[in-house]
């Protein structure tokens, strides 16, 4: 593809490359059936592994079992925080809801990309999953930026790709997930 | 997809089962709805618009319409590669890109096919080409993984899974 203009992959984001953000608990209040039973219902996932603990404790898992995935969307607003929703329309009216609500404030967040790329797309995705985490632990998470690397568009564009890896473990070290999460910035 | 009672049921599937180019039984979905997209986004908390506010979508992002969500595909496909592995399989890994969108309306085909298989410690490893395909043949998320079977008189999968030493 011919350029259309300079590379967005600058020095200072190519230093980005192998940056950890601090292990930092992404629960609120633990692993809990509600938020079990909701993510369950929205994914579609009517395994009674998930909800019948009397079954559950007959399989080989013996206990309520969580997806592995669960363990990545843990990392909710936590109610002593202001609205994220609120604020980010505040700042910027047409927000595209993701601009100004996930912010680097985060405890174990990563720096935000040096960019003036703003519009975000899901390129792709890795998961290894080693145990499902069990009802009441505690969920700890470390990111970091595993690559960025440069992408022209056949409209001569540039474009990053950024890939972060977080690793899960619960409040005793077991690993419980790894991702590898690409996006495109454009 | 499966019912409960399926999933409660399941009767294992072997690694001694398996072959390479066998195609493993699918999940269809859908069709997918505005409302099945807006309940993901409320479960985990996505606020991009991209994904429940149609006039957003199109006019601001020029997009064709609302999008179903990365984190949902990402979701399901472990999903998937678990409920094939019930009772007692391990479904370990999966790595897909994001190719083609989603949106409401469509019916989506998740399936594996067996690309490679080996034994290592005394567990049964089988590679599979995956899918995300929609009602046109358009494989929208490709990738791949690799799960785990039981050996026919083999040794217990280990729980919570041990990888292999390269």
């Amino acid at each position: 593809m011919t350029s259309n203009g300079e590379s967005k992959l600058t020095d200072d984001i190519k230093a980005l490359i192998g940056v950890e953000g601090e292990e930092h608990e992404v629960t609120v209040w633990g692993v809990e059936r509600e938020g079990l039973r909701r993510f369950t219902q929205a994914v579609m996932d009517p395994d009674p592994r998930h909800f019948d603990e009397k079954f559950a404790k007959s399989t080989k898992f013996g206990e309520t079992t969580t997806p592995g995935i669960y363990v990545t969307y843990l990392n909710r607003t936590h109610p002593r925080e202001d609205d994220p929703v609120t604020r980010a329309f505040k700042e910027n009216p047409v927000s595209d809801g993701i601009g100004g609500v996930r912010t680097s404030s985060r405890p174990g967040a990563l720096p935000d990309i040096p960019t003036d790329l703003v519009r975000v797309l899901n390129a792709g995705n890795e998961i290894e999953v080693y145990k499902y985490p069990s009802m009441g632990d505690r969920v700890f998470a470390k990111n970091k930026y595993h690559n960025i690397t440069e992408r022209v568009g056949r409209d001569g564009s540039h474009m990053l790709i950024i890939t972060m890896e977080t690793t899960y473990r619960n409040q005793d070290g077991t690993l419980l997930c790894i991702t590898r999460s690409s996006s495109f910035r454009r | 997809m499966p019912t409960q009672e399926e999933l409660r049921n399941k009767e294992q599937t072997y690694y001694d089962d398996v072959e390479v180019g066998q195609d493993l039984p699918p999940y269809i979905i859908g069709p997918m709805t505005p409302t099945h997209l807006f309940r993901w986004s409320a479960a985990i908390e996505n606020w991009h618009r991209i994904h429940y506010d149609q006039d957003f979508s199109i006019y601001h992002d020029g997009l064709p319409n609302i999008l179903a969500q990365g984190s949902w595909k990402q979701s399901v496909m472990p999903q998937y590669l678990k409920d094939l592995c019930l009772p007692n399989g391990w479904a370990w890994k999966v790595q897909f890109q994001h190719r083609a969108m989603i949106v409401p309306g469509d019916t989506i085909t998740v399936s594996a096919k067996v690309t490679n298989k080996y034994e290592k410690d005394g567990l049964g490893f089988v590679e599979v080409e995956t899918g995300m395909t929609n009602q046109d043949g358009i494989n929208t998320c490709p990738g791949n993984g690799t799960i785990v079977l039981p050996i026919k008189g083999g040794k217990e999968i280990p729980y919570p899974f041990v990888a292999p030493e390269e």
